[in-house]
Formats: structure tokens, sequence, C-alpha cells
């Protein structure tokens, strides 16, 4: 019993921990997208550079999203 | 030599197209492996439930036995092999005719080559070009560890979905950057470099330092461990019809190459930043 509800606490917090993980990196890389399609606009013969800074800063932002990802992947498997 | 090369192309295509041709099956797989020091063929019973496949994607056994508790673990060793012994071949085969008017291959060569080699020059300056060949190599043996996937042969994971792999890269890439460091700076400027603002702040440097080598590792394995279970998932949700093409090229195709370059430019950029 007691460990059904460790079970089941572990799935909970996988589920949270993954939904607000994911708010942070989503408003950051839509910034990014944003800020860079304004860049682009106003300078349209950098795009290439303004595209590739725009990934890194994206994959950057992104990072604090994959930590609840592994976080949660260990809360479903490794609990 | 000429021949040589393309008789082992031609050895190495045959491999492939057996192993593939071999593991067609829908029940079960075969698969190549070493088991307590015997070369084993072997079929593997797959699983039903979506739970018992993850968790088989999980734990790719396949464990080497060499002392004590000291093991390697084959079936991503056996990748990774496979993507070096691509690499030196398709060096071997750019370096063999060199010409001042380039062939094919040489121009795909030529055109990753002077990209990166511009890249580091203008991050972390023209008198330190001779990071170009650790950078340019990083990034094609991610690149091709990540889309190797793709290639539908039972047992043909991508090596940087196992944790190891992406901390190994990590570690090196730490290293790499503090031997530089030392180099440039001399090692009392290096050490001065931990107490910068104030005295108080080095274990937070420390621990900062650290962090960098545990991010952009974690960084690599979680997307393509992602990836790979929303495959995984979806796959099975819709019977391997037509949608897992597309999720391929995305999540093995856009994010693979989108991952290797980021950690190839973070492991420049932290190169530039301990070197300045």
């Amino acid at each position: 019993m007691e460990s059904e509800i460790i079970r089941a606490a572990a799935l909970l917090g996988a589920g949270i921990c993954m939904g607000f993980g994911a708010i942070g990196p989503g408003i950051g890389e839509g910034f990014t997208a944003g800020k860079a399609c304004e860049g682009i606009a106003r300078s349209p013969e950098n795009a290439g550079l303004l595209t590739r800074t725009m990934l890194v800063g994206q994959a950057v932002s992104e990072s604090t999203g994959i930590y609840s990802l592994v976080i949660s992947l260990l809360l479903i498997f490794a609990v | 030599m000429k021949k040589k090369s393309k008789k082992a192309l031609l050895i190495i295509l045959a491999i492939i197209i057996i192993e593939g041709i071999l593991s067609i099956g829908l029940d079960h797989e075969l698969q190549f492996g070493f088991d307590e020091g015997k070369f084993v063929i072997r079929n593997i019973e797959s699983e039903k439930s979506i739970q018992d496949q993850i968790n088989h994607e999980f734990q790719q056994y396949h464990m080497i036995k060499l002392f004590g508790k000291f093991t390697i673990n084959w079936s991503v060793l056996r990748v990774i092999l496979f993507v070096d012994l691509f690499l030196i071949l398709f060096a071997a085969l750019v370096r063999r005719k060199m010409h001042l008017i380039p062939g094919k291959l040489q121009i795909v060569a030529e055109m990753l080559y002077s990209f990166f080699y511009s890249l580091v020059i203008e991050t972390v300056g023209e008198e330190k070009k001779y990071f170009t060949p650790y950078i340019f190599t990083i990034f094609v043996f991610i690149w091709i560890c990540n889309i190797i996937g793709m290639i539908p042969i039972p047992g043909n994971l991508e090596p940087t979905r196992n944790l190891n792999v992406p901390l190994g890269l990590g570690i090196m890439a730490l290293v790499v950057v503090h031997y530089s460091a030392i180099k440039e700076k001399g090692i009392g400027l290096y050490l001065k470099e931990y107490a910068e603002p104030l005295a108080f702040m080095l274990p937070i440097n420390v621990v900062g330092e650290l962090a960098k080598g545990i991010s952009i590792s974690f960084r690599l394995f979680g997307n393509i461990l992602g990836g790979a279970i929303i495959i995984l998932v979806v796959s099975n949700l819709t019977r391997f019809i037509l949608i897992p093409v597309g999720l391929n090229l995305f999540f093995g195709l856009f994010i693979g190459t989108v991952q290797a370059f980021v950690f190839t430019m973070l492991v420049l950029s932290y190169t530039a930043v301990a070197i300045k």
C-alpha cells in the first residue's frame, strides 16, 4: 500500500515538474525568436548570423526544460 | 589504394545490409553481441507493452565484464566504433586525392571545414586557429552520432542517448578549456581568477565551472533521449504508419544537427571566455 502511494506521488510529481518546467523555456524561446525576427527585419543582410545566434540562445534557454525532463524521467523510472 | 578503400566501403555496406535483412521480423529481432565472453547471435523477444519497451530502450544491456565491477556497454560501444570507422573512412577517401581543383567529396569536406575555421577565427581570434581540428572533430562526431539512429536497423541506437557518452565529451571539453586557460595565462593568474570580484566568491566560481560541463552534457543527453521516447510512443500509437518518418526528420535531423552545433558553439565560447 505504502509503495503504491509513493509510486503515485512520483508520477504526479513528474507531471507537475514537466508542466512547470516547460513554462520558462517556452517564454524564453519565443522572446528570442521574436527579437531575432525584429533584427532580421531591420538588417536582412545579417540573417545568417542572427539565425545562428538565435539557435544557440534558444538551446541555452531550453536547458532548464531539459533538466525538468531528466528529473521527471528519473521520477518515473527510478523511483 | 583506391581499390582497397572501395572494397572496405563495400564490405561495410554488405555488413549493414546483412544485419538489416537478418533482423527483419515483427515479433523478434536478431542482435549481435558478446555474452559472457562469447560472440553470440540471438533472438530477443520484443516486449508488447509500451512501458516494457521504454524500459528496454533505456537499458541497453549487453555488458562485457572485464574485471571486478568494471564493465563495458557493448551495444553503445559498437555504434561508436561504427561512427569512428565511418569518419576515418571518409577522411581517407577525401585525403586520397587532394587537388587544387576539388572533386565532389573534397568540396563537401572543404565547405564544412572552412565554416568552422571562420567560426573559430571570429570567436577566439586569428592566432588561436589551432583549435579548429578539435572543434570540427567534436561537431562531426556528435552530428553523426545523433543522426545514425535514423538508419532503421534494430540495435542501431544513438550513442548520445546513453548519458556516459555526452558526459565523457563534456569532461573532455572542460579539460581542454582549463588546460588552454592555464597555458595562456599561467597558473597564478588562472587561480587568481577564481577569487575575482571578492574572495568569498570562490566556492560559487568553482561550482559554476563544474556546472558548465554538466549543463552541456545533460542538454545533449536530454534532447536526444526525449526525442527518442516521443518517436517510440507515437510510433506505437500509430502502428508505425508514416508519421514516424516526419518525427524522425524533425527529432533526428533537425534537433540532432542543432544540438551538435550548440555543443560545439558552447565549447568554443567557453574556451574564448577562459583564454581572454
